[in-house]
C-alpha cells in the first residue's frame, strides 16, 4: 500500500510539476510577498499620536501616574521599562521613543553614540539611591557604612556581616544589571571618576534589573544588601536603608546635597519637547504634577531649590 | 495484501461538495502556486531574516571566536567577550533538567502505555498533552513562588537563584513532552510483539524490556532531544529564577557541586536581559552578543534536528539477545511495576499541583469582573486589555500564520520529490525549533530599529508568525501525506491539473488538520514572552486596542505575568500575577480543547503536541 501511495505522489508531481511554471509561480509567490510587505510598512507610515516614554523603572511610577491622569484629557502615552536608564536613552537615539526616562544624568559617551540626536533633558525631581540592608542586620548591629565598607561589600572583600560589626551571617550581593542608573550612582559614590572593578567572582553575588526585583529579593535574601531607590522601601519595615558615612537618607540631608548619593530624575526628549510630550513634562512640572514625586518617596523640584 | 490490511482505517473526509455547472470549478486555478509557494517563501524568509539578522551582526564588528568559547570573562566595557561562563550555565542546565525528568518521564510514558488500563490511560494521557502546553512564563512563576525557595532550604544558600533552581523549572516544563512523545512511541509498536512475548511467557518487565523499548526506542529518544531543544532555547522562566551573574565558572570538582545551588548565567538569560538594547545595532558588543545567538541557534538547531529525523526511526536495530537470569523473577518484575506506576505519580502530582496552585492563588480569575475591567495602577483592577491585546496579537497572528503555513503544508506534502520534501521539511522544523528570544531580537533590530516603527503590535504579531507556520505547515503535510491513494488517484484519472488537484482535493480534504495545527500553534504563541518584551508590549498605559500601527504598543498577558512576578513581594501584585496565569493556561486550553474536538471530529486520533 505505501508503495502504491508513494508512487502516485511521483506521478502526481511529475504532473504537475513543469518546470516554466514552477519558476512563474515563484516569481509570482515572491511578488506576492513582498507587496505584502511594503503594504505593511507603507500603512505603517500612517502612524498615530500616542506619546512613548521608556527608561527607569525609578520614574516609571510617576510617568505612569501622570499618564493616567492625562489619560482623561485625551492624551495617549505608554510606559516601557525594558532595558533601564540606559535602555531608554539608546531607544530615543534610535528614534523609537519620544521620551527617556532617566535616572543618570546623560554622559558625553551618550551623546557621542547617538551624534544625530539633540538630547534635551529635563529634570522633574530627584530622589536618594540607599544602600538597603534587611532589618535583621541592621538590628544586628549595621548601624552605618563607611564608604570603604560599602566598596568592600560590593567587590566580595567583605563576606560575612560581623566582619562591619553585624551578626554573624553572609552577605548576599544583589547588584544592579548594566545600563540601570542606580548603579552608576553607587558607582560614583564609591569611586568617584574612575572605573568601577569587575564583579566579584563570589559565590553571594547575584544580578537584579528593575526596582521592583530588586526589592523582591532582597526581601526574600537572608543577609542581602543592594543598591536600590530609597522610595521603593517606604511602606516596608524590613528593609532599611543604611546611613552612609554617618549621613542617613533624610528628606533634609538629600536636599541639603550631603546626603553623598542623590540623583536627578531626568524625562529626556530629542530636541525641545514639543506637542503632547510637551504637554506631558509641563503637567509633570506643574504644581499637580510636583506632588506625584512625594507619593513614591522622591523630591520635588521645589524641595531641591530648582 | 497483508500490508492494506495494516493501514490506519481513515475517518472520511469532510464531504466535497458537487461542484454545480457554472460555479467555475473548470477554471486552471493558477492561483493555487503562487499561494504554496509564497508559503514556503515565507518559511525561508524567516530562516534568511534570522541568518541574515545573526551574520551582518557579526560582520558589524570583528567577534574573536577563539575568546568567545573558551574565555569566561564578559565585560563589555573593557571589550572582553568571553562565552564560556554561558555555555557552562546552559550545559548544566539542560543536563539537570534532563537528569530530573528524563528517567521519570520515561517510566511514566511505560507505564501509561504498558500498565494503566486505556480507560484510565486516555484522560491521563490528554492532562499530560494539555501540560505540554502550559505557557513557560507560569512554569517561571511557579519557579519564582515554590521552587527558588526550595532551593534556598535544600543547599542552606541565601535567596536561591541559582542553576539547580533553573534545572528544576526546565525539568518540570520539559516532563509532560518527553511523556507525550514517548507514550507515542510506544503506543505504536504493534500489539502482536507484546503477544508474542507474553505467550512466551515472559513477565511484563521482561515484554516491556525485550519487545517493547526496543521498537520505541528512536522516538523516545526523539522525545528527549525535542525537549533537551526546548530547555536550551527557554529564556524568560530561567531568567526569572537563575540570578544571571556573569563569569561563573567552577574551577574544581568540588566547585561543579558547590555552584549548583549558586548564580550563574545562560546564553539565553543574556540575550533577554538589557545587552542586547544597550549594545546598539553594530560594533564588537553587537557583533559578540550575535555571535551568543549563533551559538545557541546552532545547538538548539542540532537537537531539533536530531530528535526530528529520529522519530522517522527508518532503521531499526535488531534487539539484543539478552540473557536475563531467572533469579527473582516475579519479585522484580513487581518491584518495577511498583517504580513505573509510582514514576507515573509525579507528572500526575505536577499536574494536580500546579491546578491547585493556580486555582488557590488566582483565583481572582473566576471572577469574571476581573477579565472584563481594565487595569488600575501597576498591579490593581482587571486584566481586560492584556487579554484584549493577547487576543489582537492572536488574530492577527492567526490571519498572517495561515495561508503562509497552509501554502508551505502544500508544497511539502504534495510537490516536492521525497528529497526536496525531507529538506523543506528540516527546515520547516527548524523554524518551529528557533528559541524565540531570537525571534524576538531579530524583530527587534528588524522592526523596532531599522524600520522605525518603536514598539508596535503589528511587529509583535509579525514575530511569532513563525512560531506558528512550523506547526501549521507540518500538520497539513501530515495529513496529505495520510490521504488514501485512491482520491489521488482518482483525481489525476480525471484529468485534473496539478493546482485544479490542489483546490479541489487537497484543500478540502485537508483543512481540517490545518485549523487543527493553527490552534496548536497559536496555543503555543500564546504564551509566549520573550518576543513581546522586546517589540510589542509596554509597562503602563497602552489603551486597550491600538490606534495606529507604528508606535501603537499594547498590553499582553505574558508579558503583564513577567513584569508583575518580578514583584512578587506585594501582595496584590501576585494576586494579580496568578489570576492572570489563570487566564492565560484557560485561554490556551481553550484553543487545544478546540483543537482536540477538530481533530477527533475529523481525523483519526493522533499526535498535536510536540
Amino acid at each position: 500500500m505505501s508503495f502504491l501511495s508513494a508512487e502516485t505522489r511521483k506521478r502526481a508531481a511529475r504532473l504537475t510539476g513543469r518546470r516554466v511554471r514552477r519558476s512563474a509561480s515563484v516569481a509570482s509567490a515572491s511578488l506576492l510577498l513582498s507587496a505584502a510587505l511594503t503594504g505593511c510598512a507603507g500603512s505603517a507610515k500612517a502612524g498615530s499620536d500616542a506619546v512613548q516614554a521608556s527608561g527607569s523603572t525609578t520614574v516609571a511610577p510617576v510617568a505612569s501616574d501622570a499618564a493616567e491622569a492625562l489619560k482623561a484629557k485625551g492624551l495617549n502615552i505608554t510606559v516601557a521599562t525594558q532595558g533601564g536608564s540606559a535602555g531608554g536613552i539608546s531607544q530615543l537615539g534610535t528614534g523609537q521613543i519620544d521620551i527617556a526616562l532617566s535616572s543618570k544624568p546623560l554622559s558625553e559617551k551618550d551623546r557621542k553614540a547617538y551624534p544625530d540626536t539633540d538630547f534635551v533633558p529635563t529634570q522633574i525631581g530627584a530622589d536618594a539611591v540607599g544602600v538597603i540592608i534587611t532589618k535583621e542586620v541592621a538590628d544586628g548591629g549595621v548601624k552605618g557604612l563607611s564608604k570603604a565598607q560599602v566598596a568592600g561589600l560590593f567587590e566580595g572583600r567583605i563576606t560575612n556581616w560581623k566582619e562591619v560589626g553585624g551578626p554573624d551571617l553572609p552577605v548576599f550581593v544583589y547588584d544592579k544589571e548594566p545600563g540601570r542608573g542606580t548603579r552608576e550612582v553607587l558607582d560614583k559614590f564609591i569611586y568617584g571618576k574612575g572605573e568601577a572593578p569587575a564583579p566579584p567572582k563570589s559565590a553571594n553575588y547575584a544580578i537584579v534589573g528593575g526596582n521592583l526585583e530588586t526589592r523582591n529579593k532582597l526581601k526574600s535574601t537572608r543577609g542581602s544588601i543592594a543598591p536600590l531607590s530609597t522610595g521603593f522601601i517606604e511602606g516596608h519595615p524590613d528593609l532599611v536603608a543604611v546611613p552612609l558615612d554617618g549621613v542617613a537618607p533624610t528628606l533634609a540631608n538629600v536636599a541639603s546635597g550631603k546626603y553623598p548619593m542623590t540623583r536627578p530624575l531626568f524625562m529626556i526628549t530629542n530636541g525641545k519637547p514639543k506637542g503632547a510630550a510637551k504637554q506631558y513634562i509641563d503637567y509633570v512640572l506643574s504644581p499637580e504634577g510636583q506632588k506625584l514625586l512625594p507619593e513614591h518617596g522622591y523630591l520635588t523640584r521645589e524641595q531641591m531649590g530648582l | 495484501m497483508g500490508l492494506t490490511l495494516e493501514r490506519p482505517t481513515q475517518a472520511p473526509g469532510p464531504a466535497v461538495p458537487r461542484p454545480s455547472p457554472g460555479s467555475g470549478r473548470g477554471s486552471r486555478a493558477r492561483w493555487v502556486w503562487g499561494w504554496a509557494y509564497s508559503g514556503i517563501l515565507s518559511v525561508l524568509l524567516t530562516l534568511t531574516v534570522l541568518l541574515g539578522y545573526l551574520v551582518t551582526g557579526i560582520a558589524s564588528g570583528t567577534v574573536d571566536w577563539t575568546a568567545l568559547l573558551t574565555s569566561s570573562t564578559w565585560s563589555p566595557g573593557n571589550l572582553a567577550f568571553g562565552g564560556l561562563a554561558m555555555i557552562y550555565g546552559s550545559a548544566v542546565v539542560c543536563v539537570l533538567a534532563l537528569v530530573l525528568a528524563v528517567p521519570v518521564g520515561w517510566a511514566a510514558a511505560v507505564a501509561l502505555s504498558e500498565y494503566l488500563p486505556p480507560r484510565l490511560a486516555k484522560p491521563l494521557r490528554l492532562s499530560i498533552e494539555l501540560l505540554a502546553a502550559v505557557p513557560s512564563i507560569v512554569y517561571g512563576l511557579i519557579g519564582i513562588m515554590v521552587i527558588r525557595p526550595f532551593v534556598a532550604d535544600l543547599g542552606d544558600v541565601p535567596g536561591g537563584d541559582s542553576l539547580l533552581a533553573a534545572g528544576i523549572v526546565l525539568a518540570v516544563m520539559i516532563m509532560p513532552t518527553i511523556v507525550a512523545v514517548s507514550v507515542d512511541a510506544l503506543a505504536a509498536v504493534p500489539g502482536r510483539y507484546r503477544e508474542a512475548a507474553y505467550s512466551l511467557g515472559l513477565t511484563r518487565r521482561e515484554v516491556v524490556r525485550s519487545a517493547v523499548l526496543p521498537q520505541a526506542r528512536t522516538g523516545m529518544r526523539a522525545g528527549v532531544l525535542l525537549g533537551l531543544a526546548r530547555a536550551l532555547g527557554e529564556a524568560i522562566a530561567v531568567f526569572m529564577v537563575i540570578g544571571r551573574a556573569d563569569d561563573r565558572l567552577p574551577e574544581s570538582l568540588g566547585d561543579v557541586f558547590s555552584f549548583l545551588v549558586r548564580p550563574g548565567q545562560t546564553l539565553t538569560t543574556k540575550l533577554a536581559g538589557p545587552e542586547p538594547m544597550l549594545a546598539g545595532t553594530s560594533g564588537p558588543y553587537f557583533a559578540a552578543l550575535c555571535g551568543l545567538g549563533v551559538i545557541l541557534l546552532a545547538l538548539v538547531a542540532v537537537a531539533t534536528v536530531w530528535g526530528t529525523r529520529g522519530s522517522t526511526g527508518r532503521a531499526v536495530r535488531a534487539p539484543r539477545a539478552r540473557r536475563s537470569s531467572a533469579w527473582l523473577r516475579t519479585p522484580k518484575d513487581r518491584l518495577t511495576t511498583f517504580a513505573r506506576l509510582g514514576a507515573l505519580l509525579l507528572p500526575g502530582a505536577l499536574l494536580v499541583g500546579m491546578l491547585g496552585i493556580l486555582l488557590a492563588r488566582g483565583g481572582a480569575a473566576l471572577n469574571p469582573v476581573f477579565w472584563f475591567t481594565a487595569s488600575e495602577g501597576a498591579a490593581g483592577g482587571g486584566i481586560r486589555d492584556q487579554i484584549l491585546g493577547t487576543l489582537l496579537l492572536l488574530a492577527t497572528t492567526a490571519l498572517i500564520a495561515l495561508p503562509l503555513g497552509y501554502g508551505a503544508g502544500v508544497v511539502i506534502g504534495t510537490r516536492a520529490s521525497a528529497k526536496a520534501s525531507r529538506v523543506l521539511e528540516t527546515l520547516t522544523v527548524a523554524v518551529g525549533g528557533t528559541p524565540t528570544i531570537l525571534l524576538g531580537l531579530a524583530g527587534y533590530v528588524l522592526f523596532c530599529t531599522t524600520m522605525g516603527w518603536g514598539r508596535s503590535w503589528l511587529a509583535g504579531a509579525v514575530v511569532l508568525v513563525p512560531v506558528v507556520i512550523p506547526v501549521v505547515a507540518l500538520t497539513t503535510a501530515g495529513r496529505i501525506r495520510g490521504m488514501p491513494a485512491e482520491i489521488t488517484e482518482a483525481a489525476l484519472a480525471l484529468g485534473l491539473t496539478g493546482s485544479q488537484y490542489v483546490r479541489s482535493v487537497v484543500i478540502p480534504y485537508t483543512w481540517p488538520a490545518t485549523l487543527t495545527g493553527l490552534l496548536l500553534g497559536l496555543a503555543r504563541a500564546a504564551g509566549e514572552t520573550a518576543p513581546l518584551i522586546f517589540t510589542a508590549t509596554v509597562f503602563f498605559g497602552a489603551p486597550a486596542l491600538p490606534t495606529g500601527i507604528v508606535n501603537a504598543p499594547v498590553q499582553a498577558l505574558p508579558t503583564h505575568i513577567f513584569t508583575l512576578s518580578q514583584d512578587s513581594g506585594a501582595p496584590e501584585a501576585i494576586a494579580q500575577a496568578w489570576g492572570s496565569a489563570l487566564v492565560l493556561v484557560l485561554i490556551t486550553a481553550g484553543l487545544l480543547s478546540l483543537a482536540v474536538l477538530l481533530r477527533n471530529r475529523f481525523e483519526g486520533a493522533r499526535r498535536w503536541t510536540t
